[in-house]
């Protein structure tokens, strides 16, 4: 049996531990400075919020093997072309009232959050809503007060959360522009509303 | 000592009679988590049940809140319990460390009835400075993070002072940068962004770090002390195996990170970090199985506490199946792209925060209430032959491997129907929410829930009453070398 | 980067990944107890346990599509590596540090009085 060998001392793994928490903590601090570039509003993975000006698509990218989020044509939110501070401050007013209406403790966000109602992600582009036409309308009357809308065949539904018209707005405001992040293909296969012209 | 059997504060050190307050509040909140998790389970079979009263974003958010509070109850009041038999000196600030466990406990109480009367509040920061914060597990409004915050640095300013003017151990060392980075990570989490993926990106940080790489270090300390207590194992070896687990779990732990970083809008080299850590997570679980067969192998010791002991051993398959086996099974991004976000999640999430944590703080209770009692007898022959904590310990993990089950069952069609096929549109999610397999399992987490609320009140019934008027008493183990 | 799993290869996914876990377990189990109690005869049972691993880590690969890029195939070679040296690895570190352990304080592994129970 061997004794006091360096690489069973207590002081080798003392400096191992030290070294190892202190190293990766290194990494992790330079990947985030990278990726928070990256994730930053208005770039290519996440896009400013004036993007709620444009039409959103979510297209099959060939070369990635999975969706990815394709913006379009001109096609302002409620008919309304925002300036970036606009847009930003209704996108502010959206998330804000995601959080004070604690969405994510039935919802998911970015797949994130509690499993008792629908993935938020995408929901701006889901066939649920009709048409683009009326979905807009649609969205805002539904979130004011979804307790009397048709949800599913199993009575589960969204309680009223007293949300004002201009939350409403701003909800949807943040959806549209959340459902413009590439997520990397996340949801897969996801079925989109018809919105050709 | 005074008489062995009746629960005499005289018994306990300063430290110990301020753990003893934090365990009490710990099992209460352990209380209402089961409770809030049965209205919320129900809530998926009876969707009116509650509705527009206590709606399931309240039930839930209380019950994960419940969680993460009285764990970190237990936490806290584990390290005073080892406090001053480690650093052998009294706790420096023990009446600051009363006031602050007085102001905590009257935050956190303030927080649910906000949780419970209020719930939710216009689209306002103000409502995030004072109802809810609305990002799951640390929904806490503003005012009481900066509550938790003063409370963590109070505990720590008590831990670093006490083992300075005292004997700094090795346990001593890692106890301490641990709550540094249980304080510090714990700010990540405490700012406001429009910007989602930023806030996700922040938000993993206080969940993962926390629960995976604080937390464990966390158990591992209270492990090492608990071994030397209970079974008697040499310091330097208990120490030496510390540092290896730190070595172990930070290096896997910390950039294990990159599993949360797939889908957030992260960029696409979080799929081979993620990936690859995944791959070494089990390794320091091989490392304890080890390790485990060699400490076995190398002594015969009978342990002086019988509840305990078995506690820590559904610490260590709990933290086996529900981290090691419920983990990788959806961790690969491949796979991970249909099981993230569904009833795979909650079946992962309810077997390792049980296995991982539950089970050792529980472990921690049965050490207190024995020394709470006067250092009473708690091995074999007790009165009834022990049926209440073999009972309550059967009906838990019972009760929590059903629940597992079930919701993996459930997630299995989920991850089918909704992600796979239907591709999470709302038809989709409700076309899997509807499907039989889905709704039975919904059924049998309830049932099994129901037998784990049956083992927690028995337990509740078990620390009250276990050692009451036992005789027999035991000094305990001295591991010193 | 990566090639999401077909919906036909999720049991075989989920299946295989639980045994990489269980069966790396085993082997760990199986080779501690074979060295721990001197039986030898459990050893071969360890390298079946491993050899289980290898065969479920190559299903899991097949299934999730690592097998097709050149980093994800380069992760999957250090998993089965890492695996079969780990419990090495770990047993070595066990007979050492046990080892510094007692030199200090020359008594051998016995049993605490404090833990026999005072009649």
């Amino acid at each position: 049996m061997a004794t006091n060998q360096w690489w069973a001392s207590e002081s080798f793994w003392r400096k191992t531990a030290i070294w190892v928490t202190g190293g990766s903590f290194v990494v992790l601090m330079l990947l985030t400075m990278d990726t928070l570039s990256q994730i930053s509003t208005g770039t290519t993975r996440v896009p400013a919020y004036s993007v709620i000006n444009h039409r959103i698509e979510y297209k099959f990218d060939e070369q990635r093997r999975v969706q990815v989020p394709v913006i379009g044509v001109k096609e302002p939110l409620f008919g309304k072309e925002l300036s970036e501070e606009e847009a930003e401050a209704l996108v502010k007013l959206g998330k804000l009232t995601t959080q004070a209406k604690n969405c994510m403790n039935c919802h998911t966000l970015l797949g994130n959050g509690a499993y008792y109602a629908p993935d938020l992600t995408k929901s701006w582009l889901d066939q649920y809503w009709g048409t683009s036409e009326i979905r807009e309308v649609q969205m805002v009357e539904f979130i004011k007060d979804p307790s009397d809308k048709l949800h599913n065949s199993m009575g589960r539904r969204m309680p009223k959360l007293g949300i004002t018209d201009e939350e409403a707005r701003g909800v949807v405001a943040f959806l549209k522009w959340m459902s413009s992040i590439d997520t990397n293909g996340f949801p897969y296969n996801f079925k989109s509303i018809e919105q050709e012209n | 000592m005074a008489t062995p059997g009746i629960c005499d504060s005289a018994n306990l050190n300063g430290g110990q009679k301020l753990a003893v307050k934090y365990f009490t509040v710990a099992i209460t909140l352990f209380g209402a988590q089961v409770l809030f998790g049965l209205l919320a389970g129900l809530q998926y079979l009876m969707p009116d049940f509650l509705y527009g009263v206590l709606d399931f974003s309240v039930n839930r958010m209380v019950h994960i809140n419940a969680l993460v509070v009285w764990m970190l109850y237990g936490f806290l009041g584990s390290v005073y319990w080892l406090l001053e038999e480690e650093s052998q000196h009294e706790v420096v600030g023990l009446k600051l460390g009363n006031l602050i466990f007085w102001v905590l406990t009257s935050a956190v109480t303030v927080v649910v009835l906000v949780y419970l009367l209020v719930q939710v509040g216009p689209g306002k920061e103000s409502t995030i400075w004072l109802i809810n914060e609305g990002r799951e597990y640390i929904e806490a409004p503003r005012w009481a993070d900066i509550g938790i915050v003063v409370s963590v640095l109070v505990v720590f300013y008590n831990v670093a002072a006490t083992f300075s003017k005292g004997r700094y151990t090795g346990i001593a060392g890692v106890l301490v940068l641990d709550m540094l980075a249980l304080f510090g990570i714990y700010l990540a989490g405490m700012f406001y962004t429009t910007n989602i993926s930023i806030d996700q990106y922040w938000w993993w940080w206080v969940i993962h770090l926390w629960v995976e790489a604080t937390w464990e270090v966390m158990v591992a300390c209270i492990m090492a002390y608990g071994l030397m207590k209970v079974l008697g194992v040499r310091r330097k070896i208990v120490e030496t195996w510390l540092y290896i687990e730190v070595a172990l779990m930070f290096g896997s732990g910390i950039l294990g990170l990159g599993h949360h970083y797939f889908w957030i809008g992260t960029p696409e080299y979080w799929f081979s970090i993620g990936g690859f850590f995944s791959a070494l997570e089990p390794i320091p679980l091989v490392a304890m199985v080890v390790h485990a067969v060699f400490d076995a192998g190398a002594r015969h010791a009978k342990n002086s506490n019988h509840p305990t002991m078995a506690w820590l051993i559904a610490h260590a398959f709990g933290n086996f199946f529900g981290a090691g086996v419920w983990g990788f099974m959806h961790t690969l991004p491949q796979i991970n792209l249909y099981t993230h976000g569904t009833q795979w999640s909650a079946s992962h999430g309810h077997l390792a925060f049980f296995g991982a944590y539950a089970t050792i703080i529980i472990a921690m209770f049965y050490l207190a209430v024995q020394k709470w009692r006067g250092d009473v007898w708690m091995s074999g022959e007790l009165p009834g032959n022990g049926w209440k904590w073999k009972w309550s310990l059967g009906l838990l993990n019972l009760g929590m491997v059903g629940m597992t089950v079930s919701m993996l069952v459930s997630g299995y069609v989920q991850s089918q129907i909704e992600r796979a096929i239907e591709g999470s549109s709302w038809i989709g999610y409700f076309a899997a929410q509807a499907h039989p397999w889905f709704t039975q399992g919904m059924w049998w987490r309830e049932l099994f829930g129901v037998m784990f609320a049956v083992g927690f009140v028995l337990l509740v019934w078990d620390l009250v009453t276990i050692g009451r008027g036992e005789k027999r008493t035991l000094v305990p183990a001295t591991s010193e070398t | 980067m990566i090639e999401p799993a077909g919906l036909a290869d999720f049991f075989t996914i989920f299946f295989s990944s639980a045994m990489v876990i269980l069966l790396g377990a085993l082997y760990a189990l199986l080779f501690a107890y074979a060295r721990i109690r001197s039986m030898p005869v459990l050893m071969p049972l360890a390298y079946l346990a491993y050899a289980g691993l290898s065969i479920s880590t190559l299903f899991l690969a097949q299934a999730a599509n690592l097998l097709s890029h050149p980093l994800w195939a380069t992760v999957v070679a250090c998993m089965l590596l890492g695996y079969l040296l780990a419990p090495h690895g770990i047993w070595h570190l066990c007979v050492g540090t046990h080892a510094a352990g007692t030199e200090k304080d020359a008594v051998t592994e016995v049993i605490p009085e404090s833990m026999t129970k005072e009649a």
